[in-house]
């Protein structure tokens, strides 16, 4: 399923996004810290889900931009566009 | 509030600049007193079909040197600009976490802007004609703001004080000191003080266009050229200043170098356009700060001018200079070493006051570059640095829609208990 948002695919989406910096990694061993202890505020997931909705051509929950931690925010949108296929 | 302490006195601790002519104090002073003239033709991308030739550019500068990539792309340049220049000034003051950690409550921000976050703006909104609402970044809401710079300074920092941004014309770089002397009356330890512009991006410089005194000159040495025959309006430039202003009590209890004292500031409003008017404002402007610091126009002993540069503005300054400090005004050296850099709008004044306390600290001051035929009954400070001893400084700053601002700065005494 290529259309599935990895966690490589969210680490490059916050360094050119909102030029942070984290190691994929990094968000797999700590799935459940929250966006802003990566430094990543709303405004930047915001802009996440934005580009998201670009690339993949379709809309995102209206929640998706709320989502805490990155486990969260893949589980939402992974299971969004599988339902939405 | 009924405080009962003493009035507090409101000192610079720290200088920080990035200017078209040097980043960092030092290097400022160097190009400043010098005489040396940056004024160049305009090299920005996509500027160069554009009607205005001749402009300072800060050149070479990295944001990613000195600021992280978040900030980097979530502000645009001016706010680039500001956060390296708090940082410059921070270490100057040697104001470090360990001195304000314990209060962050007691350390505020406020910065003058102009022109705001244009360069950043024009790309969102190519972005929003080009491709369409959803491509549009939602770092486009606060990065073109002409506010960004104070909120992501405090942000940066940790500063929790007293947070403001002054929208009042070029004037308001003055304006901003003005602020920080108040919060530290009311009791603030310390305020990061200044202002930062980056007007040379194409959407910026389309919204300038109409400015008549914008000179169209293609001559970097013509272009810019107040108090002659010859002025023909001003080149504008980016860049600006920020500065540490603190509690004199608290600065000198920690050991920080403390270099002026901010004694005096008034502002007046005479109308856009109106440089007749503006010398009534400006008259009023000067006499206000020279009363609020207690200061007799004999005690002035440098005058940087604000020099817009075209002859009724010109004609208007003089006059107010000549007015406010009565004999004075005919002998007190007055300078205009903008005439090197271009006019950074608000940052312009700012810069002006980083060069009156350096001057100050030298025993010199700077020349006015371009500048050698003046036809106004002001003695200018022409071609090379005048050594001189200063004790007091008057910094004069107007803006294109009708701010007048003065602002008195004096020389730091030796510390008392040293």
């Amino acid at each position: 399923m290529s259309d599935r948002l990895t966690l490589e695919e969210l680490a490059a989406l916050m360094k050119s996004g909102a030029g942070i910096t984290v190691d994929p990694a990094e968000l797999a061993s700590r799935p459940d810290a929250r966006f802003d202890e990566y430094g990543l505020d709303s405004l930047g997931l915001l802009g996440i889900v934005g580009e998201l909705e670009n690339r993949r051509g379709r809309s995102l929950p209206t929640d998706a931009d709320r989502c805490q931690t990155p486990r969260e925010f893949l589980d939402l949108v992974n299971n969004s566009l599988m339902t939405g296929a | 509030m009924s405080r009962t302490h003493p009035p507090r006195t409101a000192v610079i601790t720290g200088i920080g600049v990035v200017a078209p002519n040097g980043t960092g104090a030092e290097a400022f002073w160097k190009a400043t007193q010098s005489g040396l003239s940056v004024l160049d033709r305009v090299t920005r991308e996509g500027c160069q079909e554009l009607p205005l030739w001749v402009a300072g550019e800060v050149h070479g500068f990295e944001a990613g040197a000195s600021i992280e990539e978040r900030y980097v792309v979530q502000t645009d340049r001016f706010s680039h600009f500001a956060l390296a220049a708090a940082d410059l000034a921070l270490s100057d003051a040697r104001f470090g976490r360990s001195e304000w950690e314990s209060d962050p409550y007691s350390v505020g921000v406020v910065t003058a802007a102009g022109s705001g976050g244009g360069e950043f703006g024009q790309r969102e909104l190519q972005r929003l004609w080009g491709q369409g609402p959803r491509f549009v970044g939602p770092y486009q809401s606060i990065a073109w703001f002409y506010a960004a710079s104070t909120g992501q300074i405090s942000i940066r920092h940790g500063f929790k004080g007293p947070c403001g941004v002054v929208a009042s014309d070029e004037a308001g770089g003055l304006d901003a000191f003005a602020h920080a002397v108040r919060a530290i009356r009311q009791g603030s330890a310390a305020v990061l003080a200044g202002a930062t512009e980056a007007p040379l991006a194409p959407y910026s410089i389309a919204c300038q266009l109409g400015y008549e005194d914008l000179s169209a000159r293609k001559e970097p040495d013509r272009a810019y050229r107040p108090f002659t025959s010859d002025a023909c309006g001003f080149a504008p430039a980016e860049g600006g200043a920020m500065f540490v202003v603190e509690d004199e009590a608290a600065a000198r209890r920690r050991g920080a170098p403390v270099r002026a004292s901010l004694l005096g500031h008034a502002a007046t409003f005479t109308g856009a356009r109106q440089w007749e008017r503006s010398a009534d404002g400006l008259t009023h402007a000067i006499r206000e700060a020279l009363a609020e610091a207690g200061c007799a126009p004999e005690e002035i002993d440098v005058v940087f001018a604000d020099a817009l540069g075209t002859p009724a503005a010109d004609a208007a300054e003089a006059r107010a200079i000549a007015k406010a400090l009565g004999r004075r005004g005919r002998t007190v050296p007055v300078t205009a070493p903008k005439t090197g850099t271009g006019r950074a709008y608000c940052a312009a004044s700012v810069l002006d006051t980083a060069a009156a306390v350096l001057a100050m600290e030298h025993g010199l001051v700077p020349p006015t570059p371009n500048v050698f035929d003046v036809c106004h009954d002001l003695d200018v400070v022409t071609g090379t640095a005048r050594p001189a001893e200063l004790r007091t400084a008057l910094v004069l700053s107007r803006g294109l829609m009708g701010s007048n601002s003065a602002l008195v700065v004096r020389k730091a005494p030796a510390d008392p208990s040293a």
